[in-house]
């Protein structure tokens, strides 16, 4: 288990009002993916603001954006995860992320919603072998309302190794 | 504060703002206590006119001539009025108010001597005299009531003479306290019966006995006047200072044995009744703070980042001894010495920004006096309360905040606070309350503008904008009651019903919105109707501002340090040169390398087209010919950190909001040069921020 994971599941809060614990998790789509953000990560949903690209900065790093007045550290989504996907269309909404030491944006297309994951619909990437990158936690599964349709999966981001450390 | 003049010039120009500061807050007070028919403490005249005759004093020895004539004939008022022959009254509290602006506009002066000014300061004079003027009826003198020694009555000054009658007048009782002091410590000891007094008596005089004392000490006699009872005060006094007794009216005082008790006791000295004497005083009570001109501070701050690549050129040297096996003990000591080097330069550079901190009271004392005024314009009752008045900010962002929070002060009381009727009506107190709240969170302060007044009508608020083209129809329909509010802040809507003097023209809110984010802060709105308005800002507690020319590279905007920057000249690619695998240009007869950023930075595509001007860099001896591709203009901007995540991007002092939330990186000429020159690997990164 890396360090990552484990403040990562720190992050997971349980719904204190969930009595089967479940995790309130934000499922935005990047590049043909579904990615869960823990919603206690989340503070804001923007529309993009004009960007400014920063020279020598990650691949990664689109740039940054002001946010009123603070400067903040945008992201592209599938890039974090090595995903070579080129992206077509502009990007439909901003995440502002808390990773605890500094708010970080991620731009994604769209925001789907919110579910409510319970712990045991998530496979974490401790407990898997394949080699996952350190900023994910682990894959979550919604059930389908149709019993016999093939479950959603999203990928669930660690905030806190959002660039951090 | 442009022009260069000298340094005492300066500082005389600092005292006096100070002045007129303590002026203008002490007439707060006095205002406050008229207003709410208390008694006016009768050292909070004596205070008022010590400020006026110290500064009267120090602008005739700086030639402020105008500012003495003024100071002169405030002077006269505040003594008349400190010895009761004049009373404090509307007129006369107005006319005090008008100097408070009329000194600042005098000292703002160029020539402090401009005849100009003459028919102005005259007219005002003629207005200080006239409500000086009105006679104070007398009925009767009210010593004869009390059976008072004729020896203790001859030696009374003026001033004290007239407390005894205007106490006698409150109905105040008289006491005579005898107590017995250590001669050595008899200031303290004096001082401290002052501090005890204060909450329940006026010390009138205080004479040497005639009986009692020895080599150590000294009986006084301490008349005192106060509408506590004899026995609250001996309970109170006796037993630290000695017996006190009433002084009987019209009848014979019975001769009490002196009881000496010498306690010695706590702080300062028998207060001089001669004027200049007490202004001296004041004087030497803020020695201990120094006035500092705030480009000194930016002065140093540069100092400090000249230090910061004092050491990474420190740093190279040792690297190219790196390998060398004779100096690794050598390595190892520079190595530790070297990190106690930057954590005192980081240290040095958080107490700089320390010195930069004002407390917030500055902008408040200002506040103040708006509130007064418009509360007076408007023919309202308003009650401002203020907390967190020390709490701390950068010295710019007090500058900057200044107007903002005025427009949002006249805001709050002209359309905020309803009138005194309508408020009856309403079933709230007569009186406005607006609170200015300050106070800090995290790294941030926060300022809290809030009145208890009518509130905001938010669907009004929608319906101007709609009204107004600032809204589409379909766009309205979604917003929540918060939107509605927010939307006093686009540019152009006003919500007045008429458009007053002062505000509501529509410019306001917009304006005060854009300075906030102009400072990295926030702002936020919170009302109901009825209630009242609370308006919240968020800042940050320092920050920096630097002077920087706009340039633009591969059609890209970056500020480039104008403290690096020399001259701009236009580039031609045709006499570019390579010298050593490096490109120079000559300009007039010397050879200047020259670094196109666009293909530093891995801007420029290949079919872009090259830039046109060559931004001249120096840093110490060096020079560098930074290739861009347009030139803006300067432009002051502040710098914010890049944040955690990019730190370790090289060549990026910051970023700043160029407005329209559009964000321009600033340059790092100091790493950019130690990267051309000494190659990439070793480039110091300038830290922006502690």
């Amino acid at each position: 288990m890396s360090p990552g994971t484990v403040r990562a599941t720190a992050t997971l809060a349980p719904d204190p009002t969930s009595e089967t614990g479940a995790v309130p998790v934000l499922a935005v789509c990047a590049g043909e993916e579904v990615y869960g953000f823990p919603l206690s990560s989340v503070r804001e949903i923007l529309v993009p603001p004009p960007i400014a690209l920063v020279p020598r900065a990650p691949d990664a790093v689109l740039g940054v954006i002001s946010v009123r007045g603070q400067i903040i550290t945008l992201l592209d989504l599938p890039k974090m995860l090595h995903l070579e996907l080129e992206q077509v269309n502009p990007y439909g909404r901003v995440l502002l992320i808390d990773n605890g030491d500094e708010l970080i944006g991620v731009a994604v297309d769209s925001v789907i919603q919110v579910y409510r994951m319970e712990p045991n619909h998530i496979e974490y990437a401790s407990a898997m072998s394949a080699e996952l990158s350190d900023y994910v936690v682990g894959i979550g599964r919604i059930p389908a309302r149709d019993q016999d349709a093939e479950p959603e999966m999203l990928i669930l981001i660690d905030p806190v190794s959002l660039l951090g450390g | 504060m442009s022009d260069p003049r000298d340094n005492v010039q300066q500082e005389f120009l600092a005292e006096a703002q100070e002045l007129v500061e303590a002026l203008s807050r002490d007439l707060l007070l006095l205002d406050e206590a008229y207003h709410r028919d208390e008694r006016v403490e009768p050292a909070l005249i004596n205070e008022i006119f010590r400020s006026v005759h110290t500064l009267k004093g120090i602008a005739g020895m700086f030639g402020y001539r105008h500012v003495g004539t003024v100071a002169h004939a405030l002077e006269d008022l505040l003594d008349d009025l400190r010895l009761g022959r004049a009373a404090v009254g509307q007129e006369l509290l107005d006319v005090l108010f008008d100097s408070v602006e009329r000194f600042q506009r005098l000292l703002a002066l160029d020539d402090p001597q401009s005849p100009g000014e003459d028919a102005s300061v005259h007219e005002y004079i003629a207005a200080i005299r006239s409500v000086g003027m009105e006679p104070q009826a007398e009925i009767g003198d009210p010593l004869d009531k009390y059976n008072i020694e004729a020896e203790v009555l001859a030696v009374l000054t003026e001033y004290e003479e007239h407390r005894l009658r205007a106490c006698i007048r409150e109905g105040l009782l008289l006491y005579r306290l005898r107590a017995a002091f250590d001669l050595a410590a008899i200031d303290d000891s004096i001082e401290s019966l002052r501090d005890d007094a204060q909450s329940d008596a006026e010390i009138i005089t205080y004479l040497p006995s005639m009986e009692g004392g020895n080599e150590d000490t000294i009986e006084l006699v301490v008349l005192l006047a106060s509408g506590v009872s004899h026995e609250e005060l001996r309970t109170k006094f006796e037993s630290r200072y000695g017996t006190i007794e009433p002084i009987e009216e019209r009848t014979h005082l019975p001769t009490l044995p002196p009881q000496a008790t010498s306690i010695p006791a706590a702080p300062p000295s028998m207060r001089a009744h001669t004027e200049d004497e007490s202004a001296q005083a004041s004087l030497r009570s803020v020695a201990d703070s120094v006035r500092v001109d705030i480009r000194k501070l930016d002065h140093l701050m540069n100092v400090v980042g000249e230090l910061a690549l004092v050491r990474s050129a420190v740093n190279r040297v040792v690297d190219g001894l790196q390998g060398d096996s004779i100096y690794r003990q050598s390595m190892m000591d520079l190595d530790r010495i070297g990190r106690s080097f930057e954590r005192q330069l980081s240290e040095l550079r958080t107490g700089i920004l320390d010195v930069r901190m004002v407390p917030l009271g500055q902008v408040f004392n200002k506040l103040a006096r708006i509130v007064r005024q418009s509360a007076r314009d408007n023919d309202k009752q308003v009650r401002l309360v203020v907390t967190g008045a020390d709490t701390e900010v950068d010295k710019l962002i007090v500058e900057e905040l200044t107007d903002p929070l005025m427009h949002l002060v006249r805001n709050a009381i002209d359309h905020g606070i309803e009138p005194s009727s309508d408020r009856e009506l309403a079933h709230k107190r007569s009186e406005g309350t607006l609170a200015l709240n300050a106070y800090h969170k995290g790294s941030n302060v926060v300022i809290e503008v809030e009145d208890d007044g009518g509130g905001m009508n938010a669907h009004k608020l929608r319906e101007t904008a709609l009204a107004r083209g600032l809204l589409g129809a379909e766009a309205s329909q979604e917003l929540s009651r918060q939107d509605m509010l927010n939307l006093v802040f686009l540019p152009g809507l006003s919500t007045s019903k008429e458009v007053t003097d002062m505000s509501g023209r529509g410019v306001g809110m917009d304006v005060v919105k854009t300075n906030i984010l102009r400072m990295g802060g926030m702002i936020s709105i919170a009302s109901e109707e009825e209630i009242g308005t609370k308006i919240t800002i968020t800042l940050p507690i320092t920050l920096a501002i630097i002077r920087t020319l706009i340039v633009t590279i591969a059609s890209r905007t970056f500020a480039l340090p104008i403290t690096a920057v020399r001259e701009a000249i236009p580039y031609v690619p045709s006499e570019v040169r390579s010298i050593q695998g490096r490109e120079v240009i000559t300009v007039r007869g010397e050879t200047l390398a020259i670094c196109d950023l666009a293909r530093v930075f891995g801007l420029r595509g290949p079919s872009e087209r090259e830039g046109s001007f060559v931004v001249v860099g120096s840093m110490g001896n060096r020079e560098l010919g930074f290739v861009v591709d347009d030139l803006h203009g300067q432009e002051d901007v502040i710098i914010k950190s890049l944040g955690k995540s990019l730190s370790s991007v090289r060549g990026f002092a910051g970023a700043t909001d160029i407005g329209d939330q559009k964000v321009a990186l600033v340059l790092d000429a100091p790493a950019l040069f130690a990267e051309y020159f000494d190659g990439p690997e070793i480039v110091p990164t300038l830290e922006t921020r502690p």
